[in-house]
This record gives C-alpha cells, structure tokens and sequence, in this order.
C-alpha cells in the first residue's frame, strides 16, 4: 500500500454483482465512500448488505465488477484490507469463557499495528469489566467490546454491521456518542449498516439506500429531505402534470392523490408557475426510505422507462 | 446548554438546533458575547456528527446571530436578539397561515379564530402572572 491511496476515497463500488446458486444477492451496486465520512448503508433485511460488507473484507468473492478498499482490491488482497479496517461483525460471537483481558491479548497478535495502551484507554471509557467472562456481559457491552476489538490496531476505515442491532434506546444512544467521540473524533472513515434510520441521521454524513441489490439513492440527509417530499393534488390534475414527476410512489383516494417524488423542487415550482392547487408534505427519514423500498413499483418502473425513453431519444 | 432533538421529526436535526439556539438568542436566554461550546463538544453532548453542528453554526454567523473569532471560538453575536427576532416572526406568520387554514378546513369563521387566538392569549396570560416568580427562576438556573 503506498501513499497516493490517500487522496483516492475509502470505498468503491462499480457495478459488483452477486449471486448465490441463482439467487441475485447483488445485481450491479455502485457507491462510493469518501475518506473521513460517516457513511451508513441502509436496506430492509435481505437487502444485500451483509453480503456487501462480507465482500468488502474479502471474505466473499463477487461475480462481477470492481471493488477498491483503501485502494486495494479485497478480492485479491484481503490480508492488507483486514490489516487497515476494523470489523464488528453483525451479532458478533465471542469466546464466552475467555475474560474481557483474554480476549484482548488472543486478538492483540493478529494486528501489527495492534496498541494494547490504547485498547486498554478503550476498556476504560467503555466501562467494560477486565476480568469478567464475555459471556456474563450485557448486550451493549459486547457490543462496546466489540468496538475496542475493531479499533485497537488503529484502523483507517472501520465497517461496522448493524451495530445497534438489539440495543436499547439508552444503549443506542450510547453508541452513538461512542461513534460521534471515538471514531468521527479521530477522523476516521465509518461505514456501517442498520435499518433504524431515525437512529442513523443525527449520525451520518452520508447515507445510500441499498434495494434488491442495487443502490436506490446515495446522498446527505438533508439533500434527501431536500429532495424527496409529498405532494398532495386533485386527481384530475394528474395526467397534466405527471411527466414531470421523478416519481417514487402515488396513491389515489378518490378525488385526491398523494404522490412522492425525489425531485421536490422542480414539481414545487412547475405547480406555482400553473397556479394549480396542492398540499406539500415534508417527510420524516423513514418515511423517505420507505417511498424508496416499499414505494409503488409500477409507478417508479414507469418514470424510469420514461427517463430512459427520454435520454435514448 | 439544554437542546432537545427530536428524532424521526419530518424537521432535520440541523434545522432544529438551529432554531433552537435562534430561539434562545430571541428570547436573551443567550446573551451577546456569550461563548457557545465548541462543534465537538456541541457534537458530542447532542451525540450528533461534528458536520452537522459546524453547518449549524457556519448558518447561523451567516444569518449574523452569532460570530466566530479566529482561535477562541463562537459567540452569541451583538445584535444577535434582533436579528433572531425577525427570522422568528417570518415562521411565525407561516404557522399561523397553516394553522388559519386548517380552521377554516374545519369550517370555522374568521370570527371564530379570532376568537379561539383571543382564548388561547387570555389563558396564557393567567397561567404567566400565577407562575412568573418560578418561571424567572427556572430561567436563571438554566442559564447558570
């Protein structure tokens, strides 16, 4: 690994596709994370994210499509990926019987860069017990022990998934100030997974939405708060107004129909500029996410062609 | 200084700390002058990323409620009760049209709100003269 890695970003994903016998895990993901973000990866269970993380770490081989971790490949080069990550696995399994400071001298050989003082300044602050077995710990102090596992050899990028998998609001938030004071503190670059996207924003620089193998939408919240709203019209306007809805999702009630579009500006202004009447509704996180996830098929599938009609021509 | 985020509001969170130290500022809780914590230490007590409360600030300098001098920090700016005032009155105009439209959805005449605006003044005028010595004290030990 020489130095010129460091102006190029912390992960690239280029078109990766994956299948297990002929299930299509991954079907062309593409992403980009810049070095010192925060980055969280979101996806409804299944979504392909694990199997994304896996591959990143070089534990899963794709069957198509480029991949670069710190500017290398983890396909061909998993050794030097894992020296320069931190990983905590989602659910992670520890030696039950083995104590807090077992643990810590078993991992500490497999990292040259290992810095026992610092795991130690970790354990501390975390208020993990030493000398207490792992397996009388709490659900939030594994994860926490977790945590000093995947940063004690000073790691430039650390991958975490679904971390918060299981904890408690008190625990989630704990959490969160650890990844606010720890990690974004120092600068370094996080990538991590989770479903719990009203946990994710206060966090996140950045957060891309990983549908049936695909990236839906990478962007900073507030663009996508930005971007992404509801707009609610008469029903007869509809077909005036329609080819220039990015749309999301649309539902008719009778006379009024709700439609979710992720380009909130340009809709906004075509609907002053015809004086036509309607009702903005601005959307919470969740509710964004779930326009793009579980959002009206049909009516994404249409724009889409559309657009592509529309380049083509 | 005590901020309240609420997560999962369809309001971003940096809009609502910025509102939230806007409304301090309008209501001299926050005195000219005064130092604010510094983005990490703001980061952290909010458990919201460094970006955000940078973007926060960088904001609110630009909207002149507070000022950063090179090397000390950020302070609540001179003219910052004015200035966070008028932006306050602009938001308050758009929630009473929502709210003046709503009542009128509910078929209430302009009568009637004004009316239900003359109620809702009345009460909170007498829940202030039985509750302003406490509210006065609240107001310092918060400040303190």
């Amino acid at each position: 690994m020489n130095e010129s890695y460091r102006d190029k970003p912390a992960i690239v994903l280029e078109g990766v596709t994956k299948a297990f016998r002929r299930n299509q895990v991954l079907a062309g993901e593409t992403f980009t994370v810049e070095r010192g973000k925060t980055f969280a990866f979101l996806g409804r269970n299944g979504a392909g994210k694990t199997t994304t993380i896996r591959m990143l770490l070089g534990l899963l081989m794709p069957d198509s499509g480029k991949m670069r971790v710190l500017d290398c490949d983890p396909a061909t080069d998993p050794i030097e990926v894992r020296r320069h990550v931190g990983y905590l696995a989602e659910d992670q399994q520890m030696y039950g019987w083995m104590t807090v400071d077992e643990i810590l001298r078993f991992v500490a050989p497999f990292y040259s860069t290992w810095d026992h003082d610092l795991a130690l300044k970790y354990v501390r602050e975390f208020d993990l017990p030493l000398n207490q077995k792992i397996k009388t710990l709490s659900k939030g102090q594994n994860v926490r022990l977790g945590l000093v596992l995947a940063l004690a050899h000073r790691p430039e990028l650390v991958i975490l998934d679904d971390p918060a998998l299981g904890l408690d609001p008190v625990m989630r938030r704990q959490f969160n100030r650890d990844l606010i004071s720890h990690l974004q503190g120092e600068g370094r670059t996080v990538f991590y997974s989770s479903h719990l996207l009203y946990e994710v924003e206060p966090v996140a620089d950045e957060v891309a939405i990983l549908h049936e193998g695909r990236i839906l939408r990478q962007a900073d919240t507030e663009t996508l708060r930005r971007d992404v709203k509801q707009f609610v019209l008469p029903t007869d306007l509809i077909p005036r107004v329609r080819d220039e809805f990015a749309l999301l999702d649309s539902q008719t009630h009778r006379e009024e129909t709700v439609v979710t579009v992720e380009n909130a500006a340009a809709v906004a202004a075509l609907l002053q500029r015809e004086g036509l009447e309607h009702r903005v509704v601005e959307l919470n996180l969740d509710e964004i996410f779930e326009a793009y996830v579980a959002g009206d098929p049909k009516a994404r599938r249409a724009t889409t062609t559309e657009e592509q009609e529309a380049v083509e021509s | 200084m005590f901020l309240r985020i609420e997560k999962g509001s369809a309001v971003p969170i940096s809009k609502q700390i910025e509102q939230q130290i806007a409304t301090r500022c309008a209501a001299g809780t926050l005195k000219p002058g005064e130092r604010l914590p510094s983005v990490r230490e703001m980061a952290r007590q909010l458990s919201v990323n460094q970006n955000t409360v940078l973007r926060v600030y960088e904001r609110l300098v630009r909207d002149l409620i507070l000022e950063m001098r090179q090397g000390q920090g950020t302070f609540v700016a001179a003219d910052a009760q004015f200035r966070a005032t008028s932006g306050h009155r602009e938001r308050l105009i758009e929630e009473l049209r929502q709210l003046s439209r709503q009542a009128l959805g509910l078929g209430l005449t302009n009568e009637e709100i004004h009316q239900l605006l003359d109620a809702a003044l009345e009460q909170l005028r007498s829940l202030n003269n039985s509750s302003s010595i406490s509210t006065s004290k609240q107001t310092k030990e918060v400040t303190s």
